[in-house]
């Protein structure tokens, strides 16, 4: 035998126990340190007395014979449920609409309906306190003509913030469910004499149930964990989320105690919720595909106005606090109230502060990104490639990570790291570190998707001709993948950097993030800086998008 | 090229329950063009991807010449492998495709230079140098990946059916090609196919396997001409199998096995005392002699006729529920027996192969 020569800059290590296990052990420890040890500590907090003789359920049953407490909780579900029913239900139809009819302005509507899913949701509920609010801009006008609008605040002011915020989530989930649905499908309906709502509830919707309940999840989840709309627009209406937030940071140095039993009521419900859907889904799983997906049917005219009426309404409505924002950045404003003159006045005054959280966010959002991308990446080789229980069960922890809301993350942090040996709190690390687990799983997914289109045979022609599994990964795998880790690394720079829930946990006065910054503004009722702010997020959020849409051709259902 | 004799000892795969492959023993012969022939999950893939390294053993151990290679991963075996689907890297050039494993083998700039030029000429490959694989068809895609497995000088040469992607015209082009460049470099070849037109035609000797087993290994003619075991006799050609039945048995001379139809045929003595009265008689259709029916001989009844050009072939009925198909070589001006015709029906002794009766 010709002995192969090791060219490598591989340690000895690597050498001597392989690349895959050095990369899976590290990974291991990533994931223990920063998402299996931050929620075991705050299980084991919410279960710790204050005294020898508690019990270890005292937290709970302080929680739940407290109606201070409890009502949070079933405040939150009322909502997020709410939101939820009501999303799918304007949701489906506007997708259905969208994919199927010829209506009008569909470039605009795609558009439109990224530009509101990337957009922060606390800005969107500022916003409509702009317009709707006690001195919002249509309160009062309507009031001159003695019109009194019902109010912002409270229960349905979130409700209504909350759908028109997520609804994207199904829409987008629907359009890509209705894609991977074959136009013989449809027309055998037909021809079976079946008319198009007959073939909409007997065939379409049916198969489309993973993809509503998937939807429907996401939406749940967002609004049960969001934590500025009901701050902002909430008032007396207390959710958990707020709860949480004020039991951790309130002047007394909080109590990690009671935050930390409140962390594992929410991150049992999102769980429990994200389980629900997958065993619901599942149930209704066909394994379509679509050779010829269904196409777009043109419409009688009235029909197609309706329709296109319906659709642009919508979305309309979900782009109107965005609209208001960059708009009102450019308006006079005096504390709340804007005057209704053009200036750059906003802008100048930002540009003394800005520095900071600017440089913050962008360095905290890129760091995250390029983790993510590097470890997505390996991780998703290993599951697809390197499959036994060590892969499934680092698939199992990652998807588990799913259902960690950012609060609960930023909770578990702090407790974990808030002492020797390791001290975090207050540093760039942590919310570096809190970024890259909260998009993480999204990062795997992607490389999982990616590597099971890839032929197995490309790589292993590499390790034939000599090279190892490390200088193949290199070589051979990255290359190929370097467009999708590309549209991965843009889909997480737009998701991270809008990030308010953990950050809000995490920051210190020091790290302090454009999102925080808008949020300080918008509590403190500046609404004419938190505009400007919120538009220079908001171009930083969509910039990539439009890489991403134009230049990689990518559809927007990438980004679910 | 320093090339290797290869010992496959015992080994098998099982994937939880199923048994991939069972027991193989094999012994391949430096340079050597070696097929493993079978159709598909016969385990012959799961074999060769076990020689390369890609898959564990379940039991046995493999030697290329006197070294057990059994804990040598995958790169560090020297085996260049051919694939399917090609396997050709997409964001590389024909070049770097071809000078991957040689700089995997951190061997200096001006040799790799050096050996991919020659590779590239031996494999009239120079003009496509700086080509991407999109650019090329699907024999230079082949005859590039050809080229990046010889270029490393392999201790054995890998084939997983390479030419089954490849058009009818293509594929019996390159299998000349192939054979040729194997026996001017003699290199170790191990060659996996399911085509058994390229295994006779390519290989010195042919392993056919079924069922994660060998069934038979020999040359091509051996394995055409004198199958051993049922599954190769069926399986190889296209073959007829009747039930025949012992009616004398020759103390010295052949056994007599009567046959549907009336037709009496010798078979040697010592092969019907294996097999026993009740047999079953294997032959080949294009071995089956026609001629005018004869009173007592061994008659049937034209059942169908169908001209496909070259050959045309007969569907005999020797009795009810006994069919036999025969080709002929179709000849301008042949006349034709017609659907219904009588004729009579002769086979050479050496043409024909006796098995124990398949239960039926």
């Amino acid at each position: 035998m010709t002995a192969v020569a090791e060219t490598g800059v591989g340690t000895r290590l690597l050498r001597q126990v392989g690349f895959w296990p050095v990369v899976t052990a590290l990974v291991f420890v990533a994931l223990f340190a920063l998402l299996v040890m931050p929620i075991v500590n705050i299980v084991g907090l919410s279960l710790s007395g204050k005294d020898a003789q508690s019990s270890v359920w005292a937290n709970y049953a302080t929680f739940f014979s407290e109606r201070f407490y409890y009502q949070t909780l079933i405040n939150s579900i009322q909502v997020s449920l709410a939101a939820t029913v009501l999303a799918v239900l304007v949701g489906v139809p506007a997708a259905y609409f969208a994919t199927r009819y010829d209506i009008w302005g569909r470039g605009f509507v795609r558009a439109a309906v990224v530009l509101t899913f990337v957009s922060p949701p606390f800005i969107g509920s500022y916003s409509w306190v702009i317009l709707f609010g006690r001195s919002g801009l249509i309160t009062t006008t309507l009031a001159d003509f003695g019109i009194s609008l019902p109010s912002i605040y409270g229960a349905p002011g979130i409700v209504l913030v909350f759908t028109l915020q997520f609804f994207p989530f199904v829409f987008l989930m629907v359009s890509s469910g209705l894609k991977s649905i074959d136009q013989s499908i449809e027309d055998a309906a037909r021809n079976l004499g079946s008319g198009e709502l007959r073939v909409f509830f007997t065939v379409l919707l049916p198969l489309l149930v993973p993809s509503i309940s998937a939807g429907a999840l996401l939406v749940f989840v967002a609004a049960f964990t969001d934590i500025g709309t009901p701050i902002i627009i909430g008032e007396r209406f207390r959710v958990l989320p707020v709860l949480i937030f004020g039991e951790f940071v309130n002047e007394f140095g909080g109590r990690p105690i009671l935050a930390s039993t409140l962390a594992v009521l929410l991150l049992t419900v999102t769980t429990a919720a994200l389980l629900l859907q997958r065993w619901f889904a599942g149930l209704h799983a066909h394994g379509t595909a679509a050779i010829r997906p269904l196409t777009i049917q043109e419409q009688r005219p009235l029909k197609r106005l309706l329709a296109s009426a319906y659709v642009l309404l919508l979305v309309g409505m979900a782009l109107l606090p965005i609209v208001n924002i960059v708009i009102s950045s450019f308006l006079k404003a005096n504390g709340p109230l804007l005057i209704a003159e053009f200036t750059l006045g906003n802008y100048a005054r930002i540009l003394r502060t800005i520095a900071v959280p600017l440089s913050n966010t962008i360095f905290y959002t890129t760091a995250a990104t390029a983790m993510c991308a590097i470890v997505g990446t390996a991780v998703g080789y290993i599951i697809v490639r390197r499959p036994g229980r060590l892969g499934g069960l680092l698939d199992g922890v990652v998807m588990f990570s799913y259902a960690v809301p950012g609060i609960v993350l930023g909770v578990g942090l702090i407790v974990t790291y808030n002492e020797p040996p390791v001290i975090l709190t207050g540093t760039s690390a942590i919310l570096i570190l809190a970024f890259f687990i909260r998009r993480l799983p999204f990062s795997v997914r992607s490389s999982v998707s990616m590597l099971q289109q890839l032929s197995r045979d490309t790589e292993d022609a590499s390790i034939n001709l000599g090279a190892g599994p490390g200088r193949t990964f290199l070589k051979i795998t990255v290359p190929l993948l370097s467009m999708a880790i590309l549209s991965g690394v843009l889909l997480t720079w737009s998701n991270t950097i809008r990030e308010l829930s953990a950050t809000l946990i995490l920051q210190s006065g020091s790290t302090v993030t454009l999102s925080i910054e808008i949020f300080n503004e918008v509590v403190n009722a500046n609404f004419g800086l938190a505009s400007a702010l919120g538009t220079v997020l908001i171009l930083l959020t969509f910039l990539p998008l439009v890489v991403l849409f134009t230049l990689l051709g990518k559809r927007e259902e990438a980004l679910v | 090229m320093a090339s290797t004799s290869v010992r496959i000892e015992q080994i098998s795969k099982r994937f939880g329950e199923v048994t991939a492959v069972d027991r193989v023993d094999l012994s391949i012969a430096k340079g050597e063009f070696f097929t493993l022939l079978g159709s598909s999950g016969c385990g012959k893939t799961t074999l060769l991807r076990i020689i390369a390294g890609f898959m564990p053993q379940s039991g046995g151990r493999i030697l290329f010449g006197d070294a057990c290679i059994d804990d040598v991963p995958a790169h560090r075996r020297n085996t260049g492998m051919v694939f399917q689907n090609y396997a050709i890297f997409p964001h590389l050039t024909v070049i770097d495709n071809i000078a991957y494993g040689l700089r995997a083998r951190g061997l200096p700039k001006g040799e790799v230079a050096e050996r991919v030029a020659r590779m590239l000429a031996m494999m009239r490959l120079e003009h496509l140098g700086h080509r991407r694989p999109r650019e090329l068809s699907g024999g230079q895609q082949q005859r590039v990946v050809l080229a990046r497995a010889i270029v490393i000088e392999p201790d054995v040469l890998l084939m997983d059916e390479p030419l089954s992607n490849l058009d009818t015209e293509m594929r019996v082009h390159l299998r000349g090609e192939i054979r040729a460049l194997q026996r001017q470099i003699g290199v170790t070849t191990i060659y996996v196919t399911h085509d058994q037109e390229e295994a006779l035609m390519m290989s010195d000797r042919v392993a056919v396997m079924s069922g994660g087993k060998v069934e038979q290994v020999g040359t091509p003619v051996e394995i055409f001409h004198r199958p051993q075991t049922r599954f190769v006799a069926s399986f190889i050609g296209e073959s007829n199998f009747i039930p025949a039945m012992r009616i004398g048995s020759g103390a010295s001379g052949p056994a007599v096995y009567e046959v549907p139809g009336g037709g009496r045929l010798p078979v040697p003595a010592e092969r019907a005392s294996e097999v026993g009265p009740k047999a079953d008689i294997a032959f080949r259709s294009h071995d089956l002699v026609l001629g005018p029916p004869e009173a007592g001989g061994w008659t049937a009844t034209v059942a169908d006729t169908q001209f496909y050009g070259a050959t045309i072939r007969l569907v005999l009925e020797l009795a009810p529920g006994h069919t036999v198909q025969v080709a002929l070589t179709g000849r301008a001006g042949q006349a034709l027996p017609a659907t219904g015709a009588r004729v009579g029906l002769a086979l050479p002794s050496a043409s024909l192969w006796l098995f124990p009766a398949a239960a039926r």
